[in-house]
């Protein structure tokens, strides 16, 4: 299992299309830094896939002000969670 | 585990090196080893020995410098990307004649192949990029 790391709006690049074109099935994705505006309601189309794989980073979330605005689907973890997302990956990949 | 981030984002001009910085702390404070934090691209600019923040803001380079003190953690700078960008240690500033050195110790200059050899010899690479 990769964990993939997005740190792009979705709204400004398509590098989220390029993440998701690579995941394989088992694969997760966490938002980190401007990625983390992918985990409002508005995008969420974009990751109907990814149901229990999507995860977006609570710091950078509560920075921009966005940590009551996620949608349900993604699941948020904080900076020790996300050490724990790449304990448990076999190896990281990082889109910028 | 043995961990390596590889910080590609200049200091104060992306989120990259503060992202990086958080996430170093996190991983020591889990019990891991950082072994390793190799600065490439902009991320060069994180080694430079004279750079002087607002005092009430956060320091980056003394930041990482006080995660090797702590942890043993290796500054590792690529020099192709430091020379380009005017961070030189004592040696490679006496070796093109200039003036001054910008890069000291902890930090050290080295070539690609230690990027590689971090891929292969820890357990997670982590990258961290503008």
């Amino acid at each position: 299992m990769i964990l993939h790391l997005l740190n792009r709006s979705p709204a400004t690049a398509g590098t989220v299309d390029d993440a998701l074109a690579a995941m394989g099935p088992d694969d997760r994705l966490l938002l980190i830094e401007d990625g983390v505006l992918g985990a409002l309601p508005a995008q969420a189309s974009l990751f109907t896939g990814l149901a229990g794989r999507l995860f977006a980073l609570r710091e950078d979330l509560a920075a921009r002000g966005l940590l009551e605005r996620c949608a349900e689907q993604a699941n948020i973890v904080d900076v020790e969670g996300f050490v724990t997302l790449t304990e448990e990956a076999d190896k990281t990949v990082s889109w910028f | 585990m043995r961990y390596a981030l590889l910080v590609q984002g200049g200091p104060y001009s992306s989120q990259a090196s503060h992202s990086a910085l958080r996430f170093a702390r996190a991983v020591v404070e889990r019990g891991h080893r950082l072994d390793t934090v190799f600065f490439y691209h902009d991320g060069v600019y994180n080694a430079a020995r004279l750079a002087a923040p607002p005092q009430d803001e956060p320091h980056l380079g003394d930041a990482w410098r006080m995660l090797h003190d702590e942890h043993g953690t290796e500054l590792l700078v690529c020099i192709a990307a430091g020379l380009r960008r005017g961070l030189l240690d004592e040696r490679e500033a006496a070796r093109h004649g200039k003036a001054g050195h910008s890069l000291e110790p902890p930090f050290e200059l080295t070539g690609l192949g230690q990027l590689v050899e971090a891929g292969l010899s820890h357990d997670r690479l982590i990258t961290f990029s503008p």
